[in-house]
């Protein structure tokens, strides 16, 4: 699936993903390929984005979370 | 006909402001490149928040948000404007074409009945109210041509509170729109009551409504409560990084046209120069001249 991380000031993350484990408002919620379509606000902390072996680490806070058919949009007021 | 020795001084004044302008024109260049490169990296976060704004949107939740709410009875006949212009000169017309939008919509405003706060961001525009002994509500001159969420953050923070207490009736911004390097029109928007998105032609057609089949945590209601003000603060955010890539635009036609205008003054002073340098030749070759035909006839 693909996943964009997207701050005010520019997109920050681009790319293909395995897994995805993010803050949500209420906490972690992990997306895997083939989830429903899902919204929901994003908490503050440290989304991971692993792809293989290989993980991403971006800090958010608040913004949502959306996944759309195969592609994840994090849409985030402050990225760190 | 003019000194030589005068027209020589001009010429090497006139070259100097050139090389000043022709510098001014290449950083303009650089700068307006960097900051359209943000205003391009700004617009999917723009259009992400919109979609999900305009799927979330329903009319009859209008009523429940504070910050959707329109101007009715119980409010203050109240708005405040956000007036953005550059911190420094030598752009053309550009701070006074803004200032300029701000003052009509000024009097449209005050012609209503309207009692209208001035917020100023940016160096020219204080400058012109304070000349013009206008009450102002707040200005800041520290932003810059770098405006970060966080500037949009606090100049909209102490206004949405207004809006939400009801002191306000609406927040406006005059800013210019960033079309082209050279076309950037000022521009007044209204970012408060907000108005809901329209399902952008980017969605497609096939999204409308698709939000119903989402698993929405927390609720739609909620989720929008949430998302609200980070729309009205990214409206701002954007006028912001419009107006400084703006500026640089701006300022680097004006310094062009200084350039090329300094080139064809020294085309001009230096073809008079030659002149007068060949008309005192040729005087001097006359005196000769004459001198020696007297002393041999």
């Amino acid at each position: 699936m693909q996943v964009t991380i997207i701050s005010p000031e520019r997109t920050e993350f681009e790319g293909a993903a395995d897994a995805i484990v993010a803050p949500a408002f209420d906490g972690l919620v992990g997306i895997l390929p083939g989830h429903a379509p899902f919204l929901t606000l994003l908490g503050q902390g440290r989304v991971r984005v692993r792809r293989g072996s290989e993980t991403v680490e971006v800090g958010v806070s608040r913004g949502f979370l959306q996944v759309a058919g195969d592609t994840v949009r994090i849409v985030a007021d402050r990225v760190m | 006909m003019a000194k030589p020795r005068e027209l020589r001084r001009r010429i090497r004044s006139v070259e100097n402001t050139r090389k000043i302008t022709r510098t001014m024109e290449m950083v303009a260049t650089s700068k307006l490149k960097r900051a359209q490169d943000r205003v391009v990296a700004a617009r999917p976060y723009a259009q992400a928040l919109a979609d999900v704004l305009a799927d979330l949107y329903a009319p009859e939740l209008a009523e429940r948000f504070p910050l959707l709410r329109q101007p009715g009875r119980g409010t203050d006949r109240r708005v405040a404007l956000v007036l953005i212009t550059s911190n420094r000169g030598l752009c053309g017309a550009f701070n006074a074409n803004l200032i300029r939008e701000a003052r009509q919509r000024l009097a449209t405003l005050e012609e209503q009945g309207v009692v209208v706060d001035l917020h100023l961001v940016g160096r020219k525009g204080a400058a012109y109210f304070r000349f013009a002994g206008r009450a102002v509500a707040s200005q800041r001159i520290d932003i810059g041509d770098r405006p970060t969420p966080a500037h949009a953050a606090e100049l909209i923070g102490p206004l949405a509170e207004q809006f939400i207490a009801g002191t306000l009736e609406g927040v406006e911004v005059v800013f210019a729109q960033f079309r082209s390097a050279v076309s950037t029109p000022p521009t007044t928007l209204r970012i408060l009551p907000v108005t809901a998105p329209a399902r952008g032609a980017a969605s497609g057609g096939d999204r409308a409504g698709a939000i119903a089949n989402y698993i929405l945590q927390p609720s739609a209601h909620e989720i929008l409560e949430r998302l609200l003000p980070l729309y009205v603060q990214n409206q701002l955010y954007r006028a912001l990084v419009e107006t400084a890539a703006a500026e640089h635009g701006a300022r680097r036609t004006a310094m062009k046209n200084a350039t090329d205008s300094a080139g064809d003054m020294l085309d001009v002073l230096r073809r008079t120069l030659n002149r007068a340098r060949q008309a005192q030749i040729t005087q001097e070759i006359s005196e000769i001249v004459g001198g020696a035909e007297a002393l041999q006839g």
